[in-house]
């Protein structure tokens, strides 16, 4: 049941962070200007962010599917939940209106959009913590 | 220490992917160049982030200040209705997005124009409103560049309290 819970974290996280960067892809320039709008980078380095942002996707999304790294692959895509939750909280506590640039859509960045992601941290830990014997630590176990 | 050195190293390769990725892409963030937020970019107040252009035309404050005065305009406040509450353009009508439009819609055969204003320079929520007005059928609708922190930098007519029209509207139940 375990290894089965942990495969579908996996899987899913994976799917998520894939869908997140194909739906970029087709606008890079719309998704930095949507980077831009959260006026946390300066200027200069929006399109450094907001392309990084979009490869590091890819390659989690990817090392999540085929279980290569997949452990630092959820720790970083943990990491990666918690700034944009960080940017998102901040955004709409100072009030700035903004499409959240999550999906490539024209989504608004809302209270929702801050729990969904916080939601997302539930896979990312159970794969970095949960061993799929269900002890919490370090796996060794391949899953 | 191990695993987060990994996490490290798989996000600088994915940062050095994505960027040198981006020049393959139909169109590619521009590396080299600045690019402000959509409030911030000289003449852009109100445009769609995204660099796609604004979809519903936009009036300035200078503009709109007098059709206000002569009451030739109606203003919709697509703000929330306890910003609304607290200040609002003079004879504006709360519309907040998602709400039936019936309010504005009503009033279309008396006034010619439309415009939206919401709080943030970037018009977000206006736009959503001016396009769902737009859509129902009204024909000219203007987003106020700025919105309402222009409109009140620029000492323009401002009122305070609940929507009358709205709630007289809410009461009936509908024309």
């Amino acid at each position: 049941m375990r290894p089965a819970l942990l495969l579908t974290s996996r899987f899913a996280l994976s799917a998520i962070f894939l869908y997140a960067a194909a739906t970029k892809v087709p606008d890079m320039a719309g998704f930095a200007q949507d980077f831009a709008n959260f006026r946390l980078v300066p200027p200069g380095l929006v399109p450094y962010g907001a392309s990084a942002v979009v490869g590091i996707e890819v390659v989690l999304g990817l090392a999540l599917a085929t279980g290569f790294g997949a452990r630092s692959a959820a720790l970083a895509a943990g990491g990666l939940l918690v700034i944009f939750l960080g940017a998102l909280a901040q955004a709409l506590l100072r009030g700035i209106d903004l499409r959240c640039g999550c999906f490539g859509n024209d989504e608004l960045a809302s209270w929702w959009t801050v729990a969904r992601d916080a939601l997302l941290l539930v896979p990312a830990a159970l794969v970095v913590w949960v061993k799929p014997d269900g002890q919490l630590g370090r796996s060794t176990t391949k899953y | 220490m191990r695993i987060l050195a990994q996490a490290l190293a798989l996000c600088a390769a994915g940062a050095i992917i994505g960027m040198t990725g981006n020049g393959f892409t139909p169109r590619p963030a521009p590396l080299g160049a600045r690019v402000t937020s959509t409030a911030e970019a000289p003449g852009a107040m109100c445009q769609l982030p995204g660099g796609r252009g604004p979809v519903v035309p936009r009036i300035s404050v200078e503009e709109a200040k007098p059709l206000c005065v002569a009451c030739s305009a109606l203003f919709v406040d697509a703000r929330s209705a306890a910003e609304y509450q607290s200040g609002h353009i003079t004879g504006a009508i709360h519309l907040a997005r998602g709400e039936p439009a019936d309010p504005v819609l009503w009033r279309l055969g008396v006034y010619k124009t439309v415009i939206v204003y919401d709080r943030d320079p970037s018009c977000a929520l206006a736009d959503q409103v001016a396009k769902a007005l737009l859509e129902r059928g009204a024909q000219d609708v203007r987003v106020l560049t700025g919105a309402w922190p222009a409109w009140m930098a620029a000492g323009a007519p401002g009122a305070a309290g609940p929507c009358a029209v709205c709630g007289e509207h809410a009461q009936r139940g509908g024309p």
